[in-house]
């Protein structure tokens, strides 16, 4: 995941799922901030980066190393934000060279990538970043460790390790490092500040037009949830009321013959199918429904017996429900 | 009062029984149906009715011929009173529907009677011969009941037979099995004019003759056949109600 320096935090920890992406975007592009904005995710990284309230970047990286840029970040982060149920906002204000070399290493030029440090002359290449005024970062680490240093006009602007929080002038860490044996270098360039001024994400996506399908996407997607568990439910309650009419049918045909089925099919229908278990006035109008017609079949015994039956079967299968 | 107990002496000790079992019949369907579901109500009155038909043989004003021919309509009702009470009891078995109530069985059946009565008020009094119209009219009813209420029966019995009540259905299809003896060997006796009614009837005219000598064997038997299937219908029926009321208890 991305490591980068904290320069002056503005704002640390910020419930990012209880924002809305139009207004935070607005509130930063509006005040001409400088600097970078990270949203983390249990899942991703975000990781948007102003110029003089200018997005120049918008970077988004997964926990597997699946990165998305651009207008695809934008959406997967208003996304992330609607359906996630945890997240936190973190502003840094930067000088403007500095939010350069962060956009560089996001999302600048590669000139080297994973190269070998013991593979190439290191000091060839610190003079040509020099010669060249370049602009960029220069990352150099190994499996446990990495340093960056940026560069605007070929000149360092300061290093960064991990285990820091804020850019550093000593370069005695990156030394050490590229000191170290299997250590690897990465060379990222970007274009000056002026020309990054050029550029701005917000004018080209309609990030209030991301947000809102966004949020209508995760609306469609809850009703869609909401509607399959209604559905579920109802699978099961039917399922219980027909296991319920099953029950007492049985008991009625125990009591008073086959014709009990249709006694309890016909006394069911009346009272509007087998969903009038659910109702305590019905299920008395259907008791009261078989009792009657049980009494041109059987004795008043008997049925006494099954009506206590039914009772118990019914009140039992609701305690269910 | 003294009139009744002459005629009560008149009477043939067999036709007395026999409306001494009607009578507990009569007595026990009523009983049954006061304390029971509305279906059974039209039977059990119509079997009382039956009592009440039959009652002529103690009826001391029975030689009003208006009197006679209205037990022979009460008869008539019975029958067709049972009939629809085992109709509705069939279609309970097949839709499971009861519907009505006890009072509109007793107050149609006596409007029913009420009708009957004024029918026989405003028309002139039968003479012995439509008397014994009205009783073909009605045997010929009965028989024809009878076989239509035995196909009820065996129908409900199917329906139910693993019912508690359902052996009281068989109990019920031996009653009609004997009225229908009693019925029917009535009406065989009338149509080929060997009833007592015509025989008496002819015994006031000269013109007319009969050949009930010529088939005494198979009259004798036929009378036999309605005597004790007269009273078997009603200790049938009797035994029938005490038997279901049992079983419902």
């Amino acid at each position: 995941m991305f490591l980068l320096p904290k320069g002056n935090p503005l704002f640390e920890n910020l419930a990012a799922t209880k924002l809305k992406l139009p207004e935070v975007m607005t509130k930063l592009s509006s005040g001409g901030f400088t600097g970078y904005a990270s949203f983390v995710f249990q899942s991703s990284t975000t990781i948007l980066v102003f110029e003089s309230g200018k997005l120049v970047s918008a970077l988004l990286e997964e926990q597997n190393g699946n990165r998305q840029a651009g207008f695809e970040a934008l959406a997967s982060l208003a996304e992330l934000m609607v359906t996630s149920s945890s997240g936190a906002l973190n502003v840094y204000k930067m000088s403007k060279d500095l939010t350069m070399c962060i956009h560089a290493l996001l999302q600048g030029e590669i000139l080297y990538k994973a190269q070998e440090l013991k593979l190439i002359d290191i000091k060839a290449l610190l003079e040509k970043i020099k010669t060249d005024q370049m602009n960029g970062c220069l990352r150099i680490y190994t499996t446990e460790r990495s340093a960056m240093i940026f560069y605007k006009d070929g000149n360092p602007l300061g290093f960064f390790h991990d285990g820091s929080h804020d850019i550093e002038t000593s370069s005695t860490e990156s030394q050490k490092i590229a000191g170290m044996p299997g250590a690897k270098i990465d060379l990222f360039s970007t274009q000056g500040v002026e020309e990054l001024m050029s550029m701005d994400l917000l004018e080209v996506a309609n990030v209030q037009n991301i947000w809102d399908t966004a949020v209508s996407r995760q609306h469609s997607e809850i009703e869609k949830l909401s509607r399959e568990r209604s559905e579920r439910e109802k699978k099961s309650a039917a399922l219980k009321l027909a296991d319920l009419e099953e029950q007492i049918k049985q008991i009625v045909t125990e009591s008073a013959g086959k014709v009990g089925r249709g006694i309890v099919d016909k006394e069911l229908s009346d009272q509007g199918g087998n969903t009038c278990l659910l109702d305590e006035a019905a299920t008395a109008k259907l008791l009261a429904g078989i009792e009657r017609a049980a009494k041109l079949l059987i004795s008043a015994t008997s049925i006494k017996q099954m009506m206590e039956k039914l009772t118990q079967a019914i009140a039992a299968a609701k305690s269910g429900f | 009062m003294e009139q009744f107990f002459e005629l009560i002496t008149q009477i043939n000790p067999f036709d007395l029984i026999q409306v001494i079992f009607w009578g507990l019949a009569g007595a026990v369907s009523f009983y049954f149906s006061i304390g029971n579901a509305r279906v059974w109500t039209s039977i059990s009155i119509g079997f009382f009715l039956i009592f009440l038909s039959q009652a002529y043989a103690i009826n001391p004003w029975v030689h009003y011929y208006k009197l006679s021919a209205f037990h022979s309509i009460i008869g008539t009702v019975a029958i067709m009173v049972i009939t629809h009470g085992f109709l509705e009891y069939y279609v309970f078995c097949r839709t499971f529907e009861i519907s009505g109530n006890k009072l509109t069985v007793y107050v149609t059946t006596l409007l029913l009677l009420i009708c009957s009565g004024v029918f026989l008020v405003i028309n002139p009094t039968p003479s012995p011969n439509t008397i014994r119209n009205v009783k073909i009219i009605e045997n010929a009813i009965w028989v024809f009941l009878s076989v239509m209420n035995l196909e009820l029966i065996r129908k409900i019995y199917v329906a139910i037979k693993d019912s508690a009540i359902a052996k009281g259905f068989i109990a019920f299809g031996i009653v009609f099995v004997c009225i229908f003896l009693w019925r029917g060997s009535d009406l065989y006796l009338q149509i080929y004019q060997w009833d007592k009614d015509w025989q008496d009837i002819i015994a006031l005219m000269a013109d007319e003759s009969t050949d009930i000598d010529q088939f005494i064997d198979r009259v004798e038997f036929s009378r036999t056949v309605s005597r004790y299937a007269g009273l078997l219908s009603g200790l049938s029926v009797g035994s029938t109600f005490i038997y279901i009321y049992r079983l419902l208890r």
